[in-house]
């Protein structure tokens, strides 16, 4: 067996890393479609007012996190609606609110050392009891992404049309939001805001640079993420490098390598057709 | 439901704007101008609303009782308590950052800066501890405010000094490039956990007291001797207590205990490097796992300030238990309430001490 998966802490982060990176990149396709990319950045902010707010009224904080981590996804798309073109003020909106209330709660929060231990996740210092929650959130994310497959791609192609055609817009519209909200208010807590919310729009960006379909973007961006994920973890602990920066910054990789083999492809295939 | 309030609020003003700009197109401009006054207002209500809010949750300063007395304004917990028993009931103390806060990653407000406009005395650990304090200084116009650095007399050891000799380049490769504590990078600023060292600060102090408060200076020499037994004490009991552990290894949250093994002959071994708030990585996290197999170490100490759970994942991994070793550099509101102080804490780490070695 090699060495580092002889140790559980690095089985445990590689198995959630896993899980994570393909519903995330799953999600992040939705939402990047969706004109929503930076998502991941504003609920991991909000969910910061709902820790405080859960240490305030002294109900559990993840709940609190998770509850506002809802309330502004839902927000977002509801401003979203409304905005037209100017979609992505919505999460920037979504994003200060939540900012602005975290600031003004945690004045009130006696103890910083509580507020710091529900916002603090590492990839490798996972409890059995997230990697447990994480399990379930992924068959459950998963489930849905399959049995909805048809109607995102209508709504990610053209939403109005697809409202014409009988598509429940609406409600799917609302289930992937309440999804998104829910795995980022877990997986912010169990290995950090900073992969969670890059690794919802990195690795679909870098897929939409080859993929020529929908079907092969989420494959792609799967592909992406699970690599990076695996990846950044391999030469952390081989090379005493930081986890999260890593796995990011693979990604990043990605997505500069994709974006020149598409336009070498493009170019190639210009020359061809002239 | 603010939220939800104000979403609905938003999106109900942001809807009747763009009607109103379809049917006023040549005003698009007045319109333009009209969002950014909504916006504006906005802001200044966030604006408002937050200062009320900051203003309400920590209004300090000194009160009445503080007249005729000598005002200190002490960082963090250590000093705080040390200014306290060496001032007694002649000076009025307070604590610059809140109770249960992780001071590596404060800063000060306004409101901290109008305290040292009152203030007589301004005590500082320094050493890298408070990297604010000169700027602060330099900025406060309280032209009587003496300002003290109590580790002054104190020698410092280098960072590199503090850690384990083995993964020494390793460490300060991360501790340089990777975080914001530059420093850090230098000094290793928690001299109080030796009591040698308190007993410096402590004499630091007096002397400051006593070159504001001569009147007074009966007082606080007999507390200084006071404390200095104490600290004699303490002294006592660690090296006594840990002499037959002597060169045992402690795996710690944070690398604050340099001075405090150097003194009794012990070693630690830091999950992360001298500052607090890092993430480890995993190459770290193994070379630690694998030390406490070999060294049979049966406890990883965290902080009560820092999340344990790094510290339950190696503790997990390596079959042993985890224990709280306070480096007393931020006390919860509720120890500093029911009396805790320098000499109990510090107590308290010596039971923890032995009980992991034992």
């Amino acid at each position: 067996m090699p060495l580092i998966l002889q140790y559980e802490y690095m089985q445990r982060a590689l198995f959630v890393g896993l899980l994570l990176s393909v519903i995330v990149a799953c999600l992040g396709t939705v939402m990047v479609h969706k004109r929503l990319s930076l998502i991941g950045d504003a609920l991991s902010h909000s969910s910061l007012a709902g820790v405080a707010l859960g240490l305030l009224l002294g109900f559990n904080p993840v709940l609190g996190a998770m509850g506002i981590c809802i309330v502004s996804a839902l927000s977002i798309e509801a401003i979203r609606k409304k905005l037209g073109n100017h979609s992505e003020l919505a999460v920037a909106i979504v994003m200060s609110t939540g900012i602005g209330l975290a600031g003004v709660l945690s004045g009130f929060v006696r103890s910083s050392a509580d507020f710091n231990s529900f916002l603090f996740g590492s990839i490798v210092a996972i409890s059995g009891f997230e990697a447990r929650l994480v399990m379930i959130l992924s068959v459950v994310v998963l489930l849905l992404f399959i049995l909805l497959y048809k109607e995102l791609f209508y709504i990610s192609f053209d939403e109005q049309a697809a409202a014409i055609s009988g598509v429940p817009v609406g409600f799917v519209n609302t289930v992937f939001t309440i999804l998104t909200a829910v795995t980022v208010s877990i997986a912010a807590r169990t290995v950090g805001a900073l992969i969670i919310s890059s690794l919802l729009v990195v690795p679909v960006a870098a897929a939409m640079g080859i993929a020529k379909s929908y079907k092969t973007t989420v494959l792609w961006a799967i592909f992406v993420s699970a690599v990076s994920t695996i990846g950044g973890l391999v030469l952390s602990f081989y090379f005493g490098l930081k986890p999260g920066g890593t796995i990011v910054l693979l990604s990043v990789v990605f997505f500069l390598l994709f974006r020149v083999i598409g336009y070498l492809r493009e170019k190639h295939s210009v020359k061809k057709g002239a | 439901m603010l939220f939800q309030i104000l979403s609905f609020i938003l999106s109900f003003a942001i809807a009747n704007h763009s009607q109103l700009e379809e049917v006023r197109k040549e005003f698009i401009c007045s319109m333009k101008f009209g969002l950014k006054r909504f916006f504006s207002g906005i802001l200044a209500v966030s604006f408002i609303a937050g200062t009320a809010g900051v203003l309400c949750s920590c209004r300090r300063g000194f009160g009445k009782d503080a007249e005729g007395k000598v005002k200190i304004v002490a960082t963090i917990f250590p000093m705080y308590d040390f200014a306290k028993r060496i001032g007694g009931d002649k000076v009025a103390v307070k604590m610059m950052i809140p109770a249960g806060t992780e001071p590596h990653e404060w800063e000060p407000s306004t409101q901290d800066m109008l305290m040292l406009e009152e203030a007589d005395l301004f005590v500082y650990n320094g050493a890298g501890m408070e990297p604010w304090a000169e700027d602060i200084l330099g900025s406060v116009q309280n032209k009587d405010l003496v300002a003290l650095e109590a580790s002054k007399d104190i020698a410092l050891l280098k960072t590199a000094e503090v850690h384990d000799m083995e993964d020494h380049d390793h460490e300060e490769d991360h501790d340089e490039d990777e975080h914001e504590h530059h420093h850090h990078g230098e000094y290793d600023p928690h001299v109080w956990l030796s009591p040698k060292n308190a007993e410096e600060e402590m004499t630091a102090i007096a002397e400051a007291l006593i070159s504001i408060d001569e009147e007074n200076a009966d007082t606080y020499r007999k507390n200084l001797e006071e404390a200095k037994k104490q600290c004699e004490e303490l002294d006592g009991a660690f090296a006594e207590a840990l002499k037959p552990y002597e060169g045992g290894y402690i795996v710690v949250a944070h690398e604050a205990y340099g001075y405090l093994c150097r003194d009794y002959g012990i070693k630690q071994i830091g999950i992360e490097g001298v500052s607090a708030d890092q993430e480890p990585d995993a190459a770290r996290m193994r070379e630690i796992i694998d030390k406490v197999d070999e060294y049979g170490i049966k406890c990883i100490f965290f902080e009560e300030l820092v999340d344990p759970k790094v510290a339950q994942t190696i503790a997990d991994e390596a079959g042993c238990g985890t224990m709280a070793l306070s480096p007393l550099d931020g006390l919860s509101k509720e120890d500093i309430d029911s009396g805790r102080d320098y000499f109990s804490v510090m107590q308290d780490n010596l039971k923890a001490l032995v009980s992991a070695f034992e």
